[in-house]
Order: structure tokens, then sequence, then C-alpha cells
């Protein structure tokens, strides 16, 4: 499923992060990668803040769409 | 020999703090990434050979903001003798994957393990000589804001260098990309250093465009490297770059399960604040609560109160009084005692009067910065922002740009859409800045009889028209397009530290100062001699000055927004210089010295030449024109071309002038009763123009054939 969909609080182990740009590689970059650990801290409106490797890191909607748990 | 040390690291590391205890300079260190967006240089202390460059931070050499940029071109084109990279020891994964990239560049490289206070702090363990091992370079703890560990770090570096040793990196890719990498590097010119070859093979291997570019490589080799990759890739079900990232990755994983050991812990208290302050349905009221009392404090209360005592008392009344006095005692001629007296204290101090406000203003911007607040309010403003094309991200240069817009222009490099970027630079000084609260004040106090409500308005026309831009500009063709998708680290909320506030408030309002001391100082002086005198230099009444000759002409320009005199006119053109010229000029026009001891008497003069409606076009005019000198040229240099600065300035200036015609030509209807005129119905034009351009469908990209049916 899509992070956005993702509860609160609640870790989920990230599967593929759809789409191919540049902001893709900056998220990889920053820790978002296959396999690794990703839990929910706020959401606001679809816009999410995350915990990702020990940091937290806010996305808009549209990314965390495409962010697959 | 001069050795060349680059700081390095991950945004909001410690660089400038690290940077800072070694050279013994203070620059700006903010609780927010991308803070630094300009490398500075600096010497070691007591070492004058040594030099430390101070890098934007980065999280890998793949640039995706300008900033980023500038630190890969320093470390790949100004070939440092060696790197310090900065570690923040609390995040150690996601920092060491930075690690990984510069340990291949073929530049020896320490790490210095920072924030270690912390980590401390928090119960946790790290092995140094584990993790050094590991990583093949040297380990130093240090607690960059304690001092701790800087020195040895700065000398290990030194020592590195003089023993001529490159570090080697540990690291190797799974079989299959080694044997890419090895083909690859084997395709590599003679040009590339052997020690870099390694370095820019993986970068071929990413499909790094920049790096393409730069080696120059024969269309057959750039072929055939491609087809290693496409194999590879093939083999590897994965595109090249995430297989890179993801090897990287799981390395330091397992580095960071060797070497260190973490208390397992829960949410954290800044997890706990996050809950409260971005919670969908707090968030907004509790940011505006925030943002009135800031600007209630600093403005309204007890700002108000120390610049009227600055005003009235301090510069109007003792300053004016004792140098009245000392020049008649020593007999000095009566031009003489009207420069000092009516020109530069006149005008210097009317500027500086609202100093304390200021203070008090950026004294707040400050702890909101530092505490780590405000890229929350980035966060929950770009669900807004979005809805007018703005990224959230625009949110930072304007709320620095209240301060003052040259850093707000330099902020928006963290920007990393082009569109987004060039947009919010050519709105962020709609948000009156600190020099910009003076004119405020001024007409407030003259016009409305100090009504709290002027001050605000200003406020919110400034974010009306950058809300109003962002969807204008977004529709034309120059930006069309969406904003980027937003990602930005949170740093942790902190306390703020009293001497970092304070360096901050003193760093913004040192600028405002030396400007009073300088530009202002002798716009002053300059504006006081064409008042006085006439072309044929005979001293005469203001009215057949020179000034008054030159306003008289470009006057009738601003006849239309209701403030074409002579007078408004010179204050408008001067602000050009720095907006705190316009309220140094009325200084000078109107004689704020004549008037000892009772600030209302200027006011009442001002008052006299201004209505209710063609004063409040006159602030609007001035909160929206181009901005001063300064700014104009950071837009310069942001923008990059002439081009854009001057679309920049020409959309500024005709968007001020609308706006001022508007008011004046609507105001004079409905508050002052006027006749309904040709000018009444080309405003009501202008609105509906405007209303037009918001409405209107966006210019998209249509394919022809599509167009064509």
């Amino acid at each position: 499923m899509p992070l956005i969909m993702a509860r609160t609080g609640e870790c989920n182990t990230i599967i593929r992060i759809t789409g191919k740009d540049e902001t893709k590689r900056f998220l990889e970059n920053m820790g978002f990668i296959t396999g690794g650990d990703i839990t929910v801290v706020s959401e606001m409106g679809g816009n999410m803040i995350v915990n990702i490797k020990g940091t937290r890191v806010a996305i808009s909607k549209s990314m965390a769409n495409r962010i697959m748990v | 020999m001069e050795i060349k040390i680059a700081l390095a690291g991950n945004p909001n590391s410690g660089k400038t703090t690290m940077f800072n205890a070694l050279t013994g300079s203070s620059q700006y260190v903010g609780n927010w990434p991308g803070v630094t967006v300009e490398k500075k240089e600096g010497r070691l202390k007591g070492h004058k050979e040594v030099v430390i460059t101070d890098l934007p931070g980065i999280y890998s050499l793949s640039p995706y903001t300008l900033e980023e940029v500038v630190t890969r071109n320093y470390l790949l084109n100004d070939h440092p003798d060696v790197i310090i990279n900065i570690v923040d020891a609390s995040n150690i994964e996601r920092n060491l994957y930075l690690t990984t990239q510069l340990v291949e560049l073929g530049i020896p490289v320490i790490v210095a393990l920072n924030m270690m206070d912390i980590v401390n702090k928090n119960g946790d363990i790290i092995n140094t000589e584990k993790l050094a091992k590991a990583l093949g370079c040297q380990v130093i703890e240090t607690a960059a804001i304690k001092g701790t560990g800087v020195k040895e770090a700065a000398n290990k570096a030194v020592e590195l260098v003089r023993l001529k040793r490159i570090t080697t990196p540990q690291h190797v890719f799974a079989t299959d990309v080694e044997e890419a990498l090895d083909i690859i590097q084997g395709q590599l010119s003679k040009t590339v250093k052997a020690s870099q070859k390694r370095w820019y093979a993986i970068k071929l291997f990413e499909r790094d465009d920049k790096v393409m570019s730069t080696l120059g490589l024969d269309a057959e080799i750039q072929k055939k490297i491609e087809k290693i990759i496409t194999d590879c890739e093939k083999i590897m079900s994965d595109d090249a770059e995430s297989i890179i990232t993801n090897e990287r990755y799981e390395y330091i994983s397992r580095i960071v399960k060797k070497c260190t050991i973490k208390k397992v812990t829960g949410m954290t208290t800044s997890d706990k604040i996050d809950r409260i302050v971005t919670n969908r349905w707090l968030a907004l009221p509790i940011f505006a609560a925030v943002m009135w009392l800031v600007y209630f404090i600093s403005i309204s209360s007890l700002g108000a109160i120390v610049t009227d005592w600055t005003n009235d008392v301090l510069f109007g009344g003792w300053v004016t009084n004792f140098a009245t006095g000392a020049l008649e005692s020593v007999g000095a001629a009566d031009w003489l005692i009207g420069l000092i007296v009516d020109g530069i204290i006149g005008g210097v101090g009317a500027v500086l009067g609202f100093l304390p406000q200021m203070l008090i203003l950026f004294f707040f911007l400050a702890i909101l910065e530092d505490c780590g607040y405000m890229t929350r309010v980035a966060f929950i403003m770009d669900r807004i922002f979005r809805k007018f094309g703005l990224s959230g991200k625009s949110f930072i240069p304007l709320m620095i740009s209240s301060g003052c817009g040259v850093p707000g222009i330099m902020a928006s490099r963290t920007i990393e859409n082009e569109n987004d970027r060039k947009i919010t630079i050519m709105v962020t000084t709609f948000i009156p800045c600190g020099a910009k609260l003076p004119i405020i004040a001024l007409i407030a106090g003259a016009i409305f009889s100090g009504a709290t409500w002027v001050a605000p308005s200003m406020y919110f026309l400034g974010i009306g028209m950058v809300l109003i831009s962002g969807i204008i500009l977004k529709k034309t063709k120059l930006f069309s397009g969406d904003p980027a998708p937003f990602v930005m680290e949170l740093p942790q909320y902190h306390i703020p530290s009293l001497k970092g506030v304070l360096t901050h408030m003193w760093e913004r309002g040192k600028s405002f100062v030396i400007k009073a001391g300088t530009v202002i100082f002798v716009a002053c002086g300059v504006i006081w001699f064409l008042q006085s005198f006439s072309w044929g230099l005979q001293m005469v009444d203001p009215s057949e000055s020179i000034l008054a000759s030159i306003g008289t002409v470009i006057a009738p320009i601003f006849a239309p927004l209701g403030f074409g005199t002579w007078q408004a006119t010179v204050a408008t053109i001067t602000g050009l210089v720095a907006k705190e010229n316009v309220v140094g000029t009325f200084g000078v026009l109107y004689g704020i010295s004549e008037v000892a001891g009772d600030g209302v008497e200027i006011w009442s003069r001002v008052a006299a030449d201004f209505t209710v409606v063609s004063a409040f076009a006159f602030l609007v005019f001035n909160m929206l024109c181009a901005p001063c000198f300064a700014a104009i040229g950071a837009i310069k240099r942001e923008m990059g071309s002439w081009k854009w600065t001057w679309i920049t300035i020409g959309y500024q200036t005709s968007l001020a002038y609308a706006a001022a015609f508007i008011v004046y030509q609507i105001g004079s209807v409905v508050f002052l009763g006027q006749n309904f005129t040709i000018l009444t119905v080309i405003a009501l034009a202008i609105i509906a123009f405007v209303i037009w351009l918001l409405v209107r469908p966006a210019k998209k990209l249509i394919p022809v054939v599509a167009a064509q049916h």
C-alpha cells in the first residue's frame, strides 16, 4: 500500500518507490531505500513527517503516494 | 606551504559551528538545513598557512539543490588537500552515506564524529576504533558546540597532508558491479588522476550527466559504457543508481551494527512536540498565535514604547538640543548647524530611532529559527502554498525577508525546482523587511494616529501579493508546471542558546547600523544640501530648492497614486538606495529636529501633504516596488542574468503601481466621497484584468496535433 495509508506511529518497511526522477534519487540518498524501515510521525492533509534512519523528514502528499510499504 | 582543509558533511551536522571554533569567526549558525548556501573561507587560529573552507551541507555527491552543486564543484575542482567530514554521531547511519562517497574522491579524509555530547547523554556507545578501521580513515570524537576535539581534528588533518597519505575506500560493491566498474575504469582516459578513477567510474555507472559531460568521452566509449550498465542492471534487476545507493546503505548498516550500541528509545521529545505543533487541526492556529505574538511584542507593544522614546526623547530632544547648543556656543555658521542638525541628525536619527524595534523583532525571529520551529512551518505551509503554485520551502526565504530581503533572496537556493526558486526570488521582497518598518511606523503615526491595524495590514498585503503573484506567474508560459514535491529534513528541536540568538540578532542589526552610518548618513547630507540650496547655490526656501525642482519634474508620475508632491517623490526614489532612506528623507524634508521633544509636530506636517487614502497608497507603493540596491544585487546574483533581474524589478514595480493606483482611486471614491472619474474606471479595469489573470486556465504545453483539432 502507499505510505499515505499507513497509520501514525506504526513501523513499516519500504517495498519500493515508484517513478524515476531527481526527487526519487534524492529520497534514496536521504535513506529511503528498499527494505528500510519507515515510521509516520505526523500527518497533515496528506503531507507527512516520517522517521527514516533516525532522522525526521517532511514529505508532501504526492511523494508519500509514491512510497510503497 | 599553504594547506587547504575542506569541511564537508550533511546539512545541519555542525560544520559552521566547527568552522567558527577553528577560525575564531562568527558565521551564522542556525537550526535548519541550508543555513550555509555559499562556501566561506577562514584561517586556522594560530596557523596562518592553513585555510579552512566551510561548505554548504550535502547528503551525497549527487547534488539535488544549488548549494549542493557549490560543494561538489569545490571538492572536485578546487583540490582541497584534506577533507574533514563532519558526521552527526546522533544520526550516524544517514551521515556515513556521504562518508562512503567522500573516501572515494582520492583526497585524504578525516571523520569528525560530531555531537558526541548528545550521543553520550542518550547513553549510546560508538566504538570509534572499529569505525575507523571499517571506514579506512581516522575518526575523531568532537563536540563542536563546546569546542572539544576540534583542535585535534585540525591537527590530525594537517598531519595527514604532511604524510601525503591518501584514504583508500574499504567498501566493495557486489561482484557484478565491481566487474562493471573495472571495465568502465579501463575506458577512462589518462587525464583522470589514478586516485580519482574509481570515483569517476562509479559516477558514470550512476549515469551522472554532469560528470559525463565534464569528461567529454567519445560517443563510442559512451555507448560501450551504457551497454555495460544495462547488462549489469539486467543481472541485478534494478536501476544502476538504486543499486549503488542500496549497496552503500547495506554496507553502512553492517558497520553501524558492528560499531555502535544504541539504547532503544520510543518517541523522542522532538516527536512529541511535532505531534502537537504539526497536528492537522492545531498547526495553523498555533502558527498564527506565534506570529501574532512576535509582531505584537516587537512592533505594537514593547517595540512601540522604545521606539517612541528613542525618536522623541533621545534623537528629537537630547541629541538635537545638545548638538545645536554645542555648535552655537562655538559660533558655527548657520548652514553648518543646518547640515548637522537638520540634515544628518534629522535623517540618520529618524532611521536609528527604529533600531530598538527591529532588534526586538530580530531577537524573536532568531529564536524561531534556532529552536527548529521554522522548518515545521515550511511543512505546515506547504499544503497552503501549493494551492498558490508555490512550495512550502518558499516560506523560509519569506520569513527571513521579514528581517532583510538580501539573506531572504539567498535562502531561496535551498529550493530545488528552478521555477519555484525564481518565483520565490521575485516575490520574497513583498514581505515588509526591517528597513520598511520605519516607513510603516511613520505613516501609521502621522496619518492614522497610530492605529494598530496599519502594520499588520502591510504584512497581509505582502503575503497576499506573494500568493496572488504565485498564481499569476505560474499561469504564464515562463513558469508553467507543478511545484516540485516537498522533501525536507526536520532538525531536532532544541532550546536556543542565548549567545546564539543574541549574536544572530546583532549580526542583522549591525548591518542596519552600518547602513545608517554610511549610506544613509551620506544620502541625508546630500538631500539636505539639495533641499537647502537653489541651482544658483543660494540658500533658499525648500520649495525653491534644487531638490524641489527635480522632484516636481518626476512627481506627475505618482500623481495618479495620490502622492504627487515633490517630497514624497524624492523619498520614494531615495528608498532605492536603502528603504530606511524614505524615513530619513522625510526627517530632513519636514525637519524632525525643529520639533524637539514633540514628535507629533513632524507628523502634522507630513499629514498636511497626505490624505488617509493617499498615505495608504504611498505605503502600498513603497512596500511592493523595486527593493533597495542591495536586494537588487542579490536578485542579480541569484537569478544569474540581467534579463531575469529586469523581469523581476519590472514585475514588482508594475504590481506596486497597479496596487497603489487601485487603492488611491477606489479609496478616494469610497472613503473620501470624491467623484467617479475616468481614473476610477481604469482602476476597476485593472482589478478585472488581475482577476482574469488569476482565473484563466494555466498555459500548458499542448501538443500541436491536439491543438489543431
